[in-house]
């Protein structure tokens, strides 16, 4: 175990998410942490979310294979569990919708025959929480965003990579923080 | 290879033993060509082979030409003249501390030295050696000398004779033989505490006593002063007078010790107390962390300890005392994560019991009724992953061992505030 450091959960808003869609691997062996860079240089390995799950379905022909759809403040995350997520797809298929669920997963990616990348969860836990959670989940990726956001400026080999890539507009990310503040603060 | 072979034919030879020299060629080939065994394995191992097929003892190979020790073989040296292991020697040096030995099979433990070095030796249980007694010079015969963790040690064996000496044997005069000599050892902080084996002085005050139930050791727990806190132990044999949690001392000739690169102090039969009437201030090692329950790891739950040492079983046995009948106990490793930072964190069963609900009582019904105790770790999963909580304790390497853990429940609306207010800036 000895120099194992267990990969940070990165907080990123659905909206980020689906936006994305450079994956590269830290190193050249298989087994090499595989990362997705986001528009704001989050290196995403793991993600941690709490939102509310809106939608669920069985997807799978042989075996269950669950597809869940869950929503932030900016937009919804697409959450795929089967044979290899047990935990996570029995908790899918056992969860009532709607139900605010926090997940813990890695990001993954899909390209169709068009060449256009989507952007989905692999969880490795879903459990159900409260409001109180996501509220604080929101304020939580709000602050880790902005962070981001003001290190857009930054030489770091990582936000330098993601400007590159996606020509990164701070204002779409910084207005987008500021809705989902604004709709949190509405709501309470 | 062929000089071994050779060495190892004559050596059986002297036993009255003739082996056909290929016959050994071909076992140490095999080895050392086929299934890249070092030599030096290879050696050792042919020579067991050639013993047991011969119904040879071991040690009539490795401790000499007979059974009865023939010390005239061995060289009597210099104790700075050890500088490999698997040696055998003679010497002459007076003991300079007998150490408390926690374990049975070891009937003696110390510091010897002679003019040149001091060593530490050992002498075993199963050996019947008469004790040697601190401050009295011997001469030490058929010792065999080995590395441990790059320094040097002395066995005593059964091949061992020890002859008491008349002379005092002069000792050169090195940190580890300070205490001996009646000089306190030096006022150190605690933080400047790094070398293993040396002898200081520390004033601390003591943070924590801990329970301990090895019936040699009379107290343990940490000690802390401004610049730090230490792990200590007194044994039962330094018939030191007892501690008590809260108050400061001095502590005259502790020794360091080094154990998976943390140190720790200990008080033996040379170590002095005294109770100072100052309030020592412990540097505080306590920290908080906040963020969201990520994971709640395997080990967590309801768990079995070692009622010797209280480590944690793994599938009923103890790494150090093996299968053994455990305790139950309840205690969470968690991962907080606070989106920068993966922190574990550990919780002992009272906290363990506050935020899950679950009291040990009820976990060990659960486990029963589920014959199952992997019912309680998804439970406790359930009720904790995804929250966020805020954990204040101290950092012991990549744990944070949490003194207290509370729920981060509602909106802070100030700090949302400042965020709204922040987002707008940009």
């Amino acid at each position: 175990m000895a120099g194992y450091v267990r990969e940070v959960s990165r907080r990123v808003f659905a909206q980020e998410f689906r936006e994305s869609n450079l994956t590269f691997k830290d190193g050249d062996d298989q087994y090499s942490p595989q990362y997705l860079l986001t528009p704001t240089g989050a290196k995403v390995n793991r993600l941690f979310i709490v939102g509310t799950l809106i939608e669920k379905e069985d997807i799978g022909t042989d075996s269950e294979y669950w597809r869940g759809r869950v929503s932030d403040p900016t937009g919804s995350f697409m959450i795929y569990a089967g044979q290899y997520q047990p935990e996570a797809a029995q908790a899918l298929a056992e969860c009532e919708t709607p139900a605010f669920v926090a997940i813990v997963g890695k990001p993954s990616t899909y390209t169709n025959a068009e060449g256009t990348v989507f952007t989905s969860v692999r969880p490795e836990s879903i459990s159900i929480v409260d409001v109180d959670t996501r509220d604080l989940w929101v304020a939580d990726t709000a602050r880790r965003t902005l962070e981001r956001v003001k290190d857009l400026d930054n030489m770091d080999s990582n936000v330098v990579k993601a400007k590159e890539h996606y020509n990164t507009d701070k204002d779409h990310y910084s207005s987008m923080v500021r809705e989902a503040l604004r709709s949190l603060k509405e709501d309470l | 290879m062929d000089k071994t072979a050779e060495s190892i034919k004559s050596k059986f030879l002297e036993l009255g033993v003739d082996i056909p020299l290929e016959d050994i060629v071909e076992r140490l080939d095999k080895l050392v060509t086929k299934f890249k065994v070092p030599l030096d394995e290879a050696r050792r191992s042919v020579i067991t082979y050639f013993l047991k097929e011969n119904d040879l003892d071991r040690n009539a190979f490795f401790g000499g030409q007979s059974t009865t020790p023939d010390s005239r073989s061995t060289p009597d040296v210099k104790l700075n003249g050890i500088d490999e292991g698997g040696k055998w020697v003679n010497i002459k040096a007076k003991v300079l501390q007998l150490w408390d030995s926690s374990h049975e099979s070891v009937s003696q433990v110390g510091i010897i030295g002679d003019e040149t070095a001091t060593i530490k030796f050992i002498k075993w249980s199963r050996d019947t050696i008469p004790d040697v007694e601190e401050g009295k010079s011997y001469y030490f015969k058929n010792v065999v000398s080995n590395e441990w963790n790059g320094r040097f040690e002395l066995t005593l064996n059964k091949n061992t004779v020890v002859e008491e000496l008349d002379e005092d044997i002069e000792v050169i005069s090195s940190p580890m033989a300070g205490a001996g000599d009646g000089q306190p050892a030096p006022m150190v902080n605690i933080a400047d505490i790094a070398e293993d084996g040396k002898w200081v002085s520390i004033r601390a005050k003591v943070s924590q006593l801990w329970d301990n139930s090895h019936e040699s050791i009379s107290q343990v727990g940490l000690v802390g002063d401004s610049t730090g806190t230490i792990k200590f132990i007194k044994w039962t044999s330094a018939d030191l007078p007892d501690l008590t949690e809260g108050n400061s001392y001095l502590f005259n000739n502790v020794v360091a010790q080094e154990w998976n690169e943390k140190f720790s102090v200990t008080l033996n039969k040379n170590s002095s107390i005294e109770e100072l009437d100052e309030d020592i201030e412990v540097a505080s090692s306590s920290i908080t962390f906040a963020g969201a329950m990520v994971d709640v790891q395997s080990g967590s739950g309801l768990i079995k300890r070692c009622p010797e040492c209280k480590r944690a079983l793994t599938k009923g046995a103890c790494m150090e005392h093996g299968k053994v009948d455990g305790t139950y106990d309840l205690r969470i490793k968690a991962v907080l994560d606070d989106g920068n930072t993966a922190q574990e964190s550990i919780l002992k069963r009272e906290l363990a019991e506050q935020i899950s609900g679950i009291t040990l009582d009820d976990a060990i019904s659960m486990a029963a009724d589920a014959l199952d105790q992997g019912v309680v770790l998804d439970q406790m999963r359930l009720k904790l992953l995804g929250k966020y909580f805020t954990v204040t304790g101290s950092k012991v390497d990549r744990y944070i061992l949490v003194d207290s853990i509370e729920p981060q429940d509602g909106m802070d609306m100030e700090m949302l505030d400042e965020l709204i207010a922040d987002a707008e800036m940009i």
